[in-house]
């Protein structure tokens, strides 16, 4: 097993060393918060997630055991069930006035040239059913290997490379004039 | 890897090949080369659906987060480090009282010594005035 280049703050911040604690969240954070970004599409709650998880972290981080799971691995997992609960909540919650909800479409007064690409991505990937933006998220947006990946989501590469084909197609299906098909 | 297989992949993993798990990318240079212009075309294709995908914004974490995680983190141990930092001018100050003790000490016992060694040196003194006295007479 590779060794885990994490593990050396985490022994420092274990040891309450404050440099390895800054070290380690310029090093995690802008990860983390990219990655509730791209899974909630609402910048408070992102931000909310990323606090969350470090809190999991300052936590853990004395009782760390190396060679269990990279720390990488296991910092986005705890992530991922973060934003999975506010995801879970935004859908129990049944109200006339939706919470900061993406645009899911160009307006009558607005046209689909008014919306930049960015912005028409953002919607898509919002679209995506949970698990496929997931894979879609960890693999291109976050640059996990497909093994690391699989492991966050609790599946088999198989099933994994199933969720981010389907989820690519649906992007490309949501973005067809602006893709090569 | 067949064309299929190749396909499959690329809708998966996206239009550039270094991006794919490494032991997947042999074959697939293997099939580029054996058919170059398939390979090619399925590469173009999913390569600007990642460029598409790569044009979603996103907003950096703000300064104030940062700040507010760093004040989250373990509190307990920056007392513990407090604490210690507490410890360190009494412990100074421990270690200079007992080299103070040791000097004092020291001090009593090469008195007691100097005094024992005056006593000493006076006695030889008269044993020698003695023998002296002892000789000439």
């Amino acid at each position: 097993m590779t060794s885990d280049p994490d593990e050396e703050l985490l022994v420092r911040i274990a040891d309450g060393d404050p440099a390895a604690v800054r070290a380690l969240v310029a090093r995690k954070l802008p990860r983390i918060h990219g990655l509730a970004q791209r899974m909630l599409s609402d910048p408070a709650e992102a931000e909310d997630v990323a606090q969350e998880t470090f809190l999991r972290v300052w936590r853990q981080a004395p009782k760390w055991r190396p060679g269990q799971a990279r720390f990488d691995t296991w910092m986005h997992r705890v992530a991922l069930n973060l934003c999975y609960d506010r995801l879970r909540r935004r859908r129990e919650i049944v109200t006339d006035d939706p919470p900061q909800v993406p645009d899911e479409g160009p307006a009558p007064d607005r046209g689909l040239e008014a919306l930049d690409t960015g912005r028409r991505v953002s919607q898509a990937l919002a679209k995506l059913p949970d698990r496929q933006r997931e894979a879609v998220v960890l693999c291109h947006y976050q640059e996990l290997g497909n093994i690391e990946a699989a492991a966050v989501m609790g599946v088999t590469v198989e099933a994994l490379e199933s969720l981010l084909s389907r989820g690519r197609r649906a992007l490309r299906m949501a973005l067809a004039d602006l893709v090569e098909r | 890897m067949t064309k299929d297989e190749f396909q499959q992949l690329a809708e998966a993993y996206g239009g550039d090949v270094a991006r794919w798990p490494l032991g997947l990318r042999e074959d697939a240079a293997l099939f580029t080369a054996q058919d170059p212009l398939s390979a090619q075309a399925t590469l173009a294709r999913e390569a600007s659906l990642d460029a598409a995908l790569d044009t979603l914004p996103r907003a950096p974490a703000p300064r104030e987060l940062y700040d507010r995680i760093i004040a989250d983190a373990p509190a307990g141990r920056r007392r513990r480090r407090l604490w210690r930092l507490w410890l360190a001018p009494a412990g100074v100050g421990a270690a200079l009282a007992s080299v103070a003790a040791a000097g004092l000490v020291l001090g009593a016992q090469l008195g007691q010594q100097s005094a024992i060694t005056a006593e000493a040196s006076a006695q030889a003194v008269a044993d020698l005035d003695v023998s002296a006295v002892a000789e000439e007479g």
